[in-house]
């Protein structure tokens, strides 16, 4: 095999990187004292799969997403990135992640050349500067790098918050309810920048209420009611027109 | 070693940017500091005592309410737009994170630590005695053990339903070696006793910031974890 | 849940210190010698000194327990903290009722700042601080986490706080059961403070035990409770 040369990303060749990487959870339980939020999710995920949870408000979908992003602790159970747990006394494997949530995770006082410059420092990457203007680039932010964040309208701050989770070239990008809020000019940014994420050696994970955005991009689909994914399915299954009423049917009877 | 190093730098520029930019713990402590000193001048009685012999205490007791209010607040910004769990995500150590934070405010603290100097200086005509920098230098090892215990409590007591409020009670207790040492150092350096004779405090307040700065460091992993 | 063994013993022991504790009462009172220069209410001497040692044993307890919690994340560890806490808390206060209560009658004082005393008076604010954390906090594992750091840098500020206070003052008289020399009382004095550090520490640890089987009942309702909902 052929090792690529000049790639971006962390330690490891483009080729390398997609043979070894896999997502896996086996048995995840999350409790909270009295309350089990994760209960018992297994999943095995390869590179250039794109799945979408679906699920009604606390089922445990940003838990579940917590967890596999390694920023939560399981109670049982483990998540495996290439193989490698997701130990809270290791750093290397976050440096493979990128999340994006609701909340942007930005400094309203910095610019968002500066936030982006400082997640930069934070990851320790090499050629910070060409990469904050080619991200901003990448979600047509640059006429406003030095804006500060606070200023920014909601759509404009998603964005930036976007690229901050891929400033990094994560291997796994994470996503919480991206669209909520957004106009339509950021969420057409955001679905673009999604589908170029789908480049056959990452893995995407998003969590959404939206079951239009949610089936877009997705190959595969969860749904996950109290905890637990009460459904999955993959390609085919996800087209045939009428997810919503089998969304509405599961959820009824898993919450039963 | 390198990446370690710049990562605590990202984090200390990061913070002291944005009070430069927000300026609130700034101004809320140094016009503490003023305003204290002013109500302090109203609650002792000049013909009775000696503004020299209790100075050090006053410029003490001063830095710890007014240094707390300040540290109190070290989380506030990240709390917002749930900025730090980008920091804590990010493979930056934690320990890391604790030192940048610590940092930070140990620059904040020191700055006004010297105001709260002068402005006592001022206020009370109190004479800072033949050896000012051995002063200072107590000043910052005492606010090095301060700032380390307040920055760790402080992302205590930030997660708990009381807040700051609980930031005394987790401290102060903790505080009194600082005090003692640190006060007895300044009170005879301020009667211009020689520098050696305070040398012995010095050395516990150095010891008693260690001691802080690394179980901080060690423990703050544990804090922040969700 | 700890064996049925576990609780027998608890009971045992704590019944062992009741005992024990009801045997010091009467040694007391009635039976060991006056003390030559503070008279009758020195007596207080033989129950403050013993509750002081278990205050600050507890607290040992409370830091090495948080200590191994944290490193290996096991609930038992974080019920054996919480436990020793309470005990310990109980018999700080006492300390510090007694202290006072003896300072005025010896003394004419309530609060002469003597060093010791001071020391557990900031020992009862750190366990304050300790049960403080762990109940304002909504997520009840951040709290035992949280309660876990106090106990560690408690026990890690406490000997610089001894070393400060001690240096900055002192008023107590002299450390009669610790001189280098030897103890310097009476041999009936020393046994009296002997059934108090035994009973005391018999009582605590029995109490400790108690506990903790408690702690670990309300564990496992939680547990069912959490299954039975999912």
């Amino acid at each position: 095999m052929t090792p690529s040369s000049t790639l971006s990303g962390p330690s490891t060749t483009s080729a390398e990187a997609s043979e070894a990487l896999r997502l896996s959870a086996r048995d995840l339980v999350k409790d909270y004292g009295p309350l089990r939020a994760v209960n018992g999710v297994g999943l095995e995920l390869e590179a250039g799969t794109f799945l979408t949870v679906f699920g009604p408000n606390g089922a445990g979908k940003t838990t579940l997403l917590g967890l596999l992003g390694g920023r939560l602790r399981p109670t049982r159970g483990k998540v495996l990135l290439g193989g490698t747990a997701l130990d809270p006394s290791e750093t290397a494997w976050r440096a493979r992640i990128g999340v994006l949530s609701h909340q942007g995770m930005l400094y309203s006082h910095l610019t968002a050349e500066e936030n982006l410059r400082f997640y930069g420092r934070l990851y320790a990457l090499d050629d910070l500067e060409d990469r904050v203007g080619a991200g901003l680039e990448r979600v047509g932010l640059a006429p406003r790098g030095q804006d500060f964040a606070g200023r920014l309208s909601h759509g404009m701050r998603q964005r930036l918050a976007l690229a901050r989770a891929l400033l990094h070239d994560p291997d796994l990008v994470l996503l919480d309810e991206p669209y909520t809020g957004l106009d339509p000019y950021a969420a057409a940014v955001l679905r673009d920048v999604l589908a170029s994420l789908d480049d056959g050696r990452r893995i995407v994970v998003m969590v959404t209420h939206n079951l239009k955005e949610g089936l877009e991009l997705a190959d595969r689909v969860a749904i996950q009611v109290r905890g637990r994914l009460a459904w999955e399915g993959r390609g085919a299954e996800l087209r045939d027109g009428d997810f919503e009423h089998r969304y509405h049917r599961v959820v009824q009877e898993a919450s039963a | 070693m390198s990446t370690y190093l710049r990562q605590v730098y990202a984090i200390v520029w990061k913070d002291l940017l944005l009070e430069a930019r927000t300026r609130e713990r700034l101004v809320a402590m140094g016009a503490f500091a003023v305003l204290a000193g002013v109500l302090f001048h109203y609650s002792f009685d000049r013909s009775r005592v000696r503004p020299q012999d209790i100075a050090a205490g006053l410029v003490w007791m001063t830095l710890v309410f007014g240094g707390l209010l300040g540290i109190g607040r070290t989380f506030y910004l990240e709390a917002q737009d749930a900025a730090f769990q980008g920091v804590l995500m990010s493979p930056t150590p934690k320990d890391a994170v604790f030192l940048g934070k610590t940092l930070a405010n140990f620059v904040l603290l020191f700055a006004v630590s010297l105001l709260v100097l002068g402005v006592f200086a001022l206020f009370f005509q109190v004479s800072l005695g033949p050896n000012p920098g051995v002063v200072v230098a107590a000043l910052a090892l005492g606010s090095l053990g301060f700032v380390a215990l307040g920055t760790l409590f402080s992302a205590v007591s930030t997660d708990t339903r009381m807040g700051e409020t609980l930031l005394p009670i987790l401290v102060f207790p903790l505080l009194v070696p600082m005090v003692v040492f640190g006060v007895s150092a300044t009170t005879r350096l301020l009667a211009g006793r020689p520098v050696d004779e305070v040398a012995g405090n010095l050395r516990m307040l150095g010891a008693f910031a260690l001691v802080a700065v690394a179980a901080g460091a060690g423990l703050f992993r544990f804090v922040v974890e969700e | 849940m700890p064996s049925k063994g576990f609780r027998i013993s608890a009971l045992g022991l704590a019944g062992l210190g009741i005992a024990g504790v009801l045997l010091l009462h009467w040694m007391v009172f009635f039976w060991v010698p006056t003390e030559a220069s503070m008279g009758i209410i020195q007596r207080i001497f033989y129950i403050h000194v013993p509750a002081a040692w278990v205050a600050f044993f507890a607290f040992g307890i409370v830091a090495l327990c948080s200590a191994v919690y944290l490193w290996l994340g096991d609930d038992k560890l974080d019920r054996a903290a919480m436990a020793a806490a309470e005990g310990g808390m109980v018999f700080t206060t006492v300390v510090l009722v007694t202290g006072p209560l003896w300072g005025k009658i010896a003394w004419g004082t309530f609060w002469t700042w003597e060093p010791r005393l001071t020391l557990t008076l900031l020992l009862w604010f750190i366990y304050l601080g300790y049960f403080m954390v762990r109940s304002s906090t909504d997520n009840p594992e951040r709290g035992k986490r949280f309660a876990a750091v106090v106990g560690i840098v408690g026990a890690l500020d406490i000997p610089l706080i001894h070393l400060s206070v001690i240096w900055f003052r002192s008023l107590h008289p002299e450390p009669v059961v610790l001189k280098p020399e030897g103890p310097s009382l009476d041999p009936d004095m020393l046994l009296t403070l002997g059934v108090g550090f035994g009973s005391f520490t018999l009582l605590f640890l029995g109490v400790f035990m108690l506990r903790y089987a408690v702690g670990s009942a309300e564990a496992r309702f939680e547990a069912d409770l959490r299954e039975a909902r999912a």
